[in-house]
């Protein structure tokens, strides 16, 4: 079986790439008057402007508008001077006679400087400050005092929040299960290539998925909160959406992996779509699901100690006020309370998972 | 007085999405307990006709009907009945490792059991009995509660012939089943096949690459090449020039000495 060259890139290829292009070189642009204004004009002005002050006044449409004009140069004349970054991206690079390393093309220096320009723009843009770092630590040494020498006070309450947040963290998986079971079948593509109604179930599905987990759980807590009111249910509800999303990625990317053998030979007997997935896709997705949910678990242990910051339930909840009035002692407890059962989580769940694969 | 027609295919093609040509015109007709066997290289298009008398592969021209019943147009519930009267076999075995051998074996009643009691593995006594039955016949009536992957490949393939057993299959299709064996076993595989078409009368389609497997258990051949329907025959027809023009002018063959 001879397979034919591979088809030179279409048209949408050539426009992601362009896209790309425009967008690199806009950033690059960007970021180089980003470093001059804040290395050349403090020193003339004599202020020292914040990040944000600085990014505010960039010069954005133009340079925006350079990178476009660049990257339409770049694309054009790529044949000469060697394929751009977004087409290497796109995978829409125009045949070159041999492959050259890359410090022989335009392409990798580019990348290089892109790199290095973006680690000094963020030191400036997160306002990293090692002076202060290295002096100040006289003001911190309270807290850690604090934290190493945890007070009493708190043990007992502490610890029955925790089992609180346990549970919290359970729940969560528990009502996760059977939800992301059901839809990680219509969310694998190799279970939904036959009929086109199948394809849009999965384009749809997996969008709605991605988006859901794009939300991090502290938000969707805000969300159920104004739903169920504050308190640990609120918790449960925000790390039972995130879950579910979640499983259904690992859940129906595992079913993506399974040997077709098997359901090709059950399909061979005359059986129908359910027992197709129980006897030929069941069997082969448990171990994996087992793994994936103890995996999630583990997450949801670490979530749910925090989840009670913005009022979700569990330990966290009695932790924020007592760092908002500096009871370092007390934070100490919980905070220690917590590194041990994340710790213990982590280490049964890595034991379970071992066995299980 | 010739037997009826078990498998009759007509023209068929098969042209996958990549352009590929698996299958080119492909006419052929098998009768009610023949034992054909089916020969060409690895990529000549033996697995897509078989896939394709099934179903497991949709044909893209063509049309095949077995024991007078359409296959190309059935949809639905008339496909999966098609498919009941239909054994398959695999090279890779495709037994549900994570089952005992007596699941897969009951596996074969999927087709003629409820949705409900199957999803939940609870096959009625009489199938129970039957799938010890089919186990015994293939000898491996003491490895009923074995999970599956615990047997060795010869074993597995005569759990995955008692599978199709269970059936009650008019037609059995053996897609390379002694190809990933080590060739000490085959025969003890080919033999339970054999048996099925002697003694039940089951017409068998066998895709095979040994020639000496072919000479001793089919009863007619036919050769694919590229696709095309090239050769056709008694097994003892199968000379020299005619499997230089399946396998190509390089191939040696182990009989040529003697020949």
């Amino acid at each position: 079986m001879r397979r034919a060259a591979p088809p030179p890139p279409g048209p949408g290829a050539r426009l992601l790439a362009l896209v790309v292009d425009a967008a690199l070189l806009a950033t690059f642009l960007l970021m180089g008057e980003l470093l001059v204004r804040a290395l050349v004009f403090p020193m003339q002005e004599g202020t020292l402007r914040t990040a944000q002050e600085i990014l505010e006044k960039l010069h954005y449409a133009v340079l925006g508008g350079a990178g476009l004009l660049l990257a339409l140069a770049w694309n054009g004349a790529a044949g000469l001077v060697g394929g751009t970054p977004g087409q290497a991206f796109a995978g829409a690079l125009p045949q070159e006679p041999a492959e050259r390393p890359w410090d022989r093309t335009l392409r990798g220096w580019f990348t290089l400087l892109f790199v290095e320009l973006t680690f000094f723009t963020g030191w400036l843009v997160t306002e990293v400050d090692l002076g202060t770092f290295f002096t100040n630590f006289e003001k911190a040494s309270g807290v850690l005092r604090g934290l190493l020498h945890p007070s009493g006070a708190v043990l007992f309450e502490g610890l029955i929040l925790l089992a609180q947040t346990l549970f919290l963290a359970f729940m969560a998986t528990a009502f996760s299960i059977p939800i992301a079971f059901v839809l990680s079948f219509a969310a694998a593509r190799n279970l939904t290539r036959e009929s086109t109604a199948a394809k849009v179930v999965y384009t749809a599905l997996r969008t709605l998925m991605n988006l859901t987990r794009a939300v991090e759980p502290l938000v969707w807590a805000l969300v159920f909160i104004s739903w169920v009111g504050i308190g640990p249910f609120a918790g449960v509800l925000a790390l039972w959406v995130h879950s579910v999303a979640s499983l259904v990625k690992l859940y129906s990317e595992s079913i993506e992996s399974i040997d077709r053998g098997p359901m090709d030979a059950i399909k061979a007997t005359g059986a129908g779509t359910l027992q197709v997935l129980r006897y030929g896709v069941v069997p082969q997705v448990i171990p994996p699901f087992l793994s994936f949910t103890i995996y999630r678990w583990d997450i949801n242990v670490r979530m749910s100690t925090i989840i009670g910051f913005v009022g979700g339930g569990g330990i966290g909840y009695i932790l924020k006020p007592r760092v908002d009035l500096g009871e370092w002692g007390e934070v100490g407890t919980l905070v220690l309370l917590i590194a041990v059962a994340v710790w213990v989580m982590d280490l049964v769940s890595a034991r379970i998972r071992e066995r299980i694969v | 007085m010739t037997p009826p027609v078990a498998v009759a295919v007509e023209r068929l093609s098969k042209v996958w999405p990549d352009g590929i040509k698996a299958l080119d015109d492909v006419s052929l007709e098998v009768r009610e307990g023949e034992f054909l066997a089916v020969l060409g290289l690895s990529g000549s298009g033996k697995s897509t006709l078989l896939r394709c008398i099934n179903r497991l592969v949709d044909p893209t021209e063509g049309k095949i009907s077995i024991f007078g019943r359409d296959v190309t147009g059935a949809e639905g519930a008339d496909l999966r009945a098609l498919r009941r009267e239909v054994g398959m076999i695999f090279q890779q075995f495709n037994l549900v490792k994570r089952h005992t051998v007596r699941d897969n074996v009951l596996s074969g009643a999927l087709g003629r059991t409820g949705t409900l009691r199957s999803l939940l593995l609870l096959f009625p006594e009489a199938d129970r009995a039957e799938a010890q039955a089919c186990l015994e016949r293939v000898g491996m009536g003491d490895r009923g509660d074995s999970r599956a992957d615990a047997l060795s490949g010869g074993q597995q393939q005569r759990v995955a012939i008692a599978r199709a057993l269970m059936q009650r299959p008019k037609l059995i299709l053996a897609d390379e089943p002694v190809a990933s064996l080590d060739p000490a076993l085959r025969n003890s595989v080919m033999r339970h096949v054999e048996a099925l078409n002697r003694e039940e009368g089951i017409t068998v389609i066998c895709s095979l690459h040994d020639l000496d497997l072919m000479k001793r258990y089919a009863t007619r051949a036919v050769a694919l090449r590229e696709g095309k329907l090239v050769a056709e025959g008694k097994p003892e027809e199968f000379d020299l020039p005619t499997l230089r023009s399946i396998y190509g002018e390089e191939a040696e063959f182990g009989f040529e000495a003697a020949s």
